[in-house]
């Protein structure tokens, strides 16, 4: 009898209440307060020899930790599969959004951001949510098993657009993103085995055409070169990965300490706060640092694919593997240039790099992904 | 769900990912830490290296001959300049400079990327001023650097030598050295290089990323080389320098006058060493070399000076190689009386033979050949040793050499005059300690036997030296008749010629000649001290040096020099030494961008003297040589009377032509 009771309150009335992912969210958590952690140590100094407040971004990344966990909640309690309904929305504005940045005056040679008062806001971030959300919706109603090409084909036609005005900018990383997000989206979305051959070689001879047409800027060139020979231009761009490397290296198994790290402290390593971030978790809290780091990342992208594979429909699937594609993508880059296996491109650390629109993006997509967890059962009802 | 794989096949990627960050992060941070470290250290501070300056050079009384004094110098260090910026830097430093923009590119070039460059010393008013611009001038420094400094110019210049970079073979032997340190190149500076290196020191700052100083370390001062004692005498060296070319300017007026000549006199040289101990005391050459003229010229104006022959890197009292005529009629002389080998009919040295116009030499194996004295077609009457060596009478020594050859020619004694001439130091170096001595030359058979083989297996092989031996023929009794006399293929360096007449005069010792003395550190003390080398006891009956000294007196009172050395009166008594006169067949006129001789012409005879004083108990051997400068008693003897006059204390009279004897 108690045993039928059980059973009849779990389909009948007093059904489970949606919970959160807790390792998800707490991974995200411990990652975004270690960020702000992070910021600080890599700032204050050059903060302080610049006559300004030491904790300046760090309460700035602050601001965007608290803004990036009300936008989380918020995204978890809204049903993602509503996303679908805004997915035409979301796409125009993101459209419109990339195409103004194009008209702003270009800084440091590029055109990447809009300023909103004293933030700037990036249209290429929320370009990397606006894709995998298209994605989802374009690829959800299609057969488990082999795609129709023409699917395929829209799916890539609708990704080239803002890719392309991404590579005007440009922002050779972001549009590397955009383009392991469709990958791996399609992949699992249902490509068969021609069809993925025949999109990677295709991915191949563009990548050589760029090359032979020259379409890369030559400092994007350049810094492709740097990853073979760094010392070869020691003050060029090759500079940051050399003084990262050594960096990381000098810190050592434990570390130097926190505060410890001398090149960290002396502001040896540019971009650190933003996109040379893990120089100084590396530097300052060692092996050990780096790795429980890495082990973070790696149990959020292990609830993503739990999250992909208990979804209640493809689309929910389809969010949590492109929110898992951006997420790996980004840290295996960004932790690999810092370390020398991979070109600097200027992506940075989701959730560790100082700068808002890249931190909310992330806390957005985890967000969404979330709530396609929260949904995952067929709740009778509704 | 059926997408169940794909995900599996996402996650195996992932892990893949993951695992190729976790590995590098364990090579960067575990396995290569130390050398991540290392570079990191190196990062955070600047170490600017101070250069020490070399240690000085004294003559033997005290006297500075080579000094250092700082010089800022303007560096730049290439790491620091970013790439974008060299080329307006370049420009910059161009303008307050005066250095052509090409010509510093051309040192960034040679120094290499990431070098850094010195571009030379500048006044101090230019050295403030980038010192306050230094920050518009970014990796430019200003560096106090040691330069020599020669108080009397070029005096003793190729005794000195010079300092330069370090040879890229230097640098790779040397990690530690800095390519822009001063090392010794030539002379003295050479020789003695790792003594008067000093230590350099440095500054260390702690720095950040963009330079700035946060901290300055602990540093070291310089610490300046040891010094060089000399034996050199700076009065001394100065007298024999203007005696040299006062002897070379005294040969061109003959030749003048005569109006009949070949070419002029250009080169020569002088030694004045100590019998007792081998003590250089002064040593000259012409072409001189002035160290300070290598960084006061161009190299265009240097090359220019050198194809000029008013400057040369070679010191010809050890490096050039010349045959040493009748002065070496002392060896042969020494080798009569010790071996008791007399011409025909001559039993010892007392006993006359005739002096004659020529020898008709009849050698053992039938043949016959013609050979005249200097006084044909007169004959110069019957002399004893003693006479034949005052009169430098060739017939005497001639026969003496073929009494040596008819009595043990084909034997392991065929070779006992040339046993003697290098016993005596003739035929290799005698080691005095600077570089570039050459090894002169004493013939035999083995030598042209060996020649004689290279010649027939390579036709075009210039033989023994391109003018001197021009056919390949075989060790013939006439050969050992030439060098009896100091002529033939027999080659000698004024300083072999020095150390021979010491050994002959002191009683048989063949010193190895010394110019330093001893070496102090910058504290006085005692580094090296220089204690005489013997290199060789030549066995000398001390009747045969006494008879020696007293024929060596009678050449300065009534033999060759006689005239030459009238001028001192009674005191040429004081004096002894002989004159040679040698017979150079051919010299180079015209060469091409090779060095290969185009174009001989006839050489005039270089003029030598070689003397000793006060002879009864020598304490100074002086040797002259005058290349194409004619008779040795008209040239050399007159310019070694000065030198004597000077060594002895006595006034010292004008360098005028003696008597024109002896060819």
């Amino acid at each position: 009898m108690a045993a039928t009771s059980s059973l009849d309150r779990a389909v009948v009335g007093d059904r489970p209440r949606p919970t959160p992912d807790l390792v998800l969210f707490l991974s995200f958590a411990a990652l975004s307060a270690f960020g702000i952690l992070m910021v600080y140590t890599a700032s204050r100094a050059l903060l302080e020899t610049q006559g300004l407040d030491p904790s300046s971004l760090m309460v700035k990344q602050a601001i965007f930790a608290v803004v990036g966990l009300v936008l989380f909640l918020l995204m978890s309690v809204i049903d993602y599969r509503d996303l679908a309904g805004w997915s035409v929305p979301l796409y125009v504005i993101t459209l419109a959004l990339l195409g103004f940045v194009l008209t702003t005056a270009p800084v440091l040679e590029v055109q990447r951001w809009i300023q909103i008062g004293p933030f700037q806001f990036q249209p290429s971030e929320l370009a990397k949510l606006t894709v995998i959300v298209v994605l989802a919706a374009v690829l959800a109603p299609a057969r488990e098993e082999g795609m129709k090409w023409r699917r395929l084909l829209t799916a890539l036609a609708l990704v080239a657009v803002p890719a392309a005005l991404i590579f005007i900018q440009p922002d050779l990383g972001t549009m590397l993103v955009l383009g392991f997000i469709t990958l791996v989206v399609l992949f699992v979305a249902g490509t068969t085995m021609p069809q993925l051959v025949t999109l990677l070689a295709t991915g191949a001879a563009g990548v050589v055409a760029v090359f032979k047409l020259k379409l890369l800027r030559d400092y994007q060139l350049a810094r492709l070169q740097s990853l073979i020979d760094p010392s070869a231009d020691p003050l060029g761009i090759g500079y940051n990965r050399i003084q990262s490397e050594i960096a990381i290296g000098s810190g050592g198994f434990f570390g130097k300490g926190l505060f410890g790290g001398a090149l960290t402290n002396l502001s040896y390593v540019p971009a650190q706060p933003t996109d040379f971030i893990f120089t100084a978790v590396g530097e300052q809290l060692g092996f050990v640092g780096g790795t429980l780091v890495m082990v973070a990342y790696a149990l959020l992208l292990w609830r993503l694919l739990v999250i992909a594979a208990n979804a209640r429909d493809r689309f929910g699937t389809l969010l949590a593997v492109g929110v898992a594609a951006m997420v790996s993508f980004q840290v295996f880059v960004n932790i690999g240039m810092t370390i020398g296996i991979m070109p600097v491109t200027g992506l940075p650390l989701p959730l560790l790099s100082a700068g808002g629109s890249a931190y909310l993006t992330t806390a957005l997509a985890l967000g969404i992904a979330n709530s396609v967890w929260m949904r995952r059962t067929p709740v009778p009802g509704r | 769900m059926k997408t169940g794989w794909r995900l599996g096949v996402l996650g195996i990627i992932f892990v893949g990912m993951f695992t190729l960050l976790f590995v590098r992060l364990w090579f960067v941070q575990v396995a290569a830490s130390a050398e991540y470290e290392r570079q990191a250290q190196n990062r955070l501070v600047d170490i600017e290296s101070i250069p020490a300056p070399r240690g000085l050079m004294v003559d033997r009384s005290g006297r500075a001959l080579v000094t250092s004094v700082f010089v800022p110098h303007v560096l730049v260090d290439r790491s620091k300049v970013p790439a974008v910026d060299e080329d307006r830097l370049v420009q910059q430093l161009s303008g307050l400079l005066s250095i052509p923009a090409l010509e510093i590119w051309t040192k960034f070039e040679a120094a290499g990327s990431g070098a850094l460059v010195d571009l030379g010393g500048v006044d101090t008013d230019t050295a403030y001023y980038i010192w306050e611009h230094r920050s518009d001038l970014i990796g430019v420094r200003i560096v106090e650097t040691p330069e020599r400094r020669y108080p009397l110019g070029a005096v003793a210049g190729h005794i000195v030598g010079y300092t330069g970079k370090p040879s890229a073979e230097q640098l790779q032997a040397d990690p530690e050295l800095d390519p822009n340190a001063a090392v010794g190149k030539g002379g003295l500076e050479a020789a003695y290089d790792t003594y008067l290196q000093g230590t350099p020191g440095f500054e260390a700052f702690r720095v950040n990323a963009r330079g700035s100083i946060l901290e300055e370390l602990q540093g070291r001062e310089p610490v300046i080389g040891n010094s060089l004692h000399l034996n050199i005498d700076l009065d001394l060296q100065q007298v024999t320098e203007q005696a040299l070319r006062d002897a070379i300017d005294l040969a061109n007026q003959i030749k003048r006058q005569s109006g009949s000549y070949n070419g002029l006199a250009r080169r020569g040289a002088i030694v004045v060493l100590d019998p007792r101990n081998g003590d250089v005391l002064s040593m000259a050459a012409v072409p001189a070399f002035d160290p300070a003229l290598l960084r006061e010229v161009t190299s265009r104006q240097l090359q220019a000076l050198v194809d000029s022959d008013e400057f040369s890197y070679n010191d010809l009292a050890i490096a050039g190689q010349y045959p040493p005529a009748s002065t070496f009629k002392a060896v042969t002389y020494v080798a009569a009386a010790e071996e008791d080998m007399w011409p025909e009919g001559v039993t010892g040295p007392e006993d006359r033979t005739e002096c004659s116009a020529q020898l008709k030499a009849p050698f053992s194996d039938g043949s016959q050949q013609v050979w005249r004295n200097w006084t044909y077609p007169r004959d110069d009457g019957y002399l004893n040793l003693h006479e034949a060596f005052a009169r430098s009478c060739n017939v005497y020594f001639w026969e003496v050499a073929l009494d040596i050859w008819n009595t043990y020619k084909g034997t392991d004694r065929e070779d006992l005059l040339q046993q003697w001439a290098r016993d005596l130091g003739f035929g290799s170096k005698t080691g005095i300690d600077l570089p570039g001595e050459q090894d002169g030359l004493v013939p035999d058979r083995a030598l042209f036997e060996r020649y004689k083989q290279l010649q027939l297996e390579n036709p075009d092989i210039g033989l023994l030296a391109e003018d001197r031996l021009t056919t390949a023929s075989p060790w013939f009794g006439g050969d050992l008749l030439q060098m009896a006399v100091g002529q033939g293929s027999m080659l000698a360096t004024p300083l072999q010629l020095a150390v021979a007449y010491s050994a002959l005069v002191n009683g048989g010792t063949v010193w190895e000649p010394h110019v330093v003395a001893r070496i102090t550190d910058p504290e006085g003390n005692d580094v090296l001290q220089v204690v005489p080398t013997a290199v060789r006891q030549v066995p000398l009956h001390p009747e045969t040096v006494q008879m020696l000294r007293d024929d060596m007196r009678r050449v300065t009172t009534v033999g060759t020099a006689a005239s030459a050395f009238a001028p001192m009166g009674s005191a040429a008594a004081r004096v002894g030494g002989k004159t040679g006169t040698a017979q150079m067949p051919k010299v180079c006129a015209v060469r091409d961008a090779n060095d290969k001789c185009l174009q001989y012409r006839d050489s005039d005879r270089t003029s030598w003297f070689v003397g000793a004083a006060p002879i009864d108990d020598p304490r100074y051997v002086v040797v002259v040589m005058v290349d194409e400068g004619g008779g040795g008693s008209q040239v050399a003897a007159p310019a070694a009377r000065f030198l004597f006059q000077y060594l002895l204390g006595l006034d010292t009279t004008e360098i005028v032509a003696g008597d024109r004897n002896e060819y």
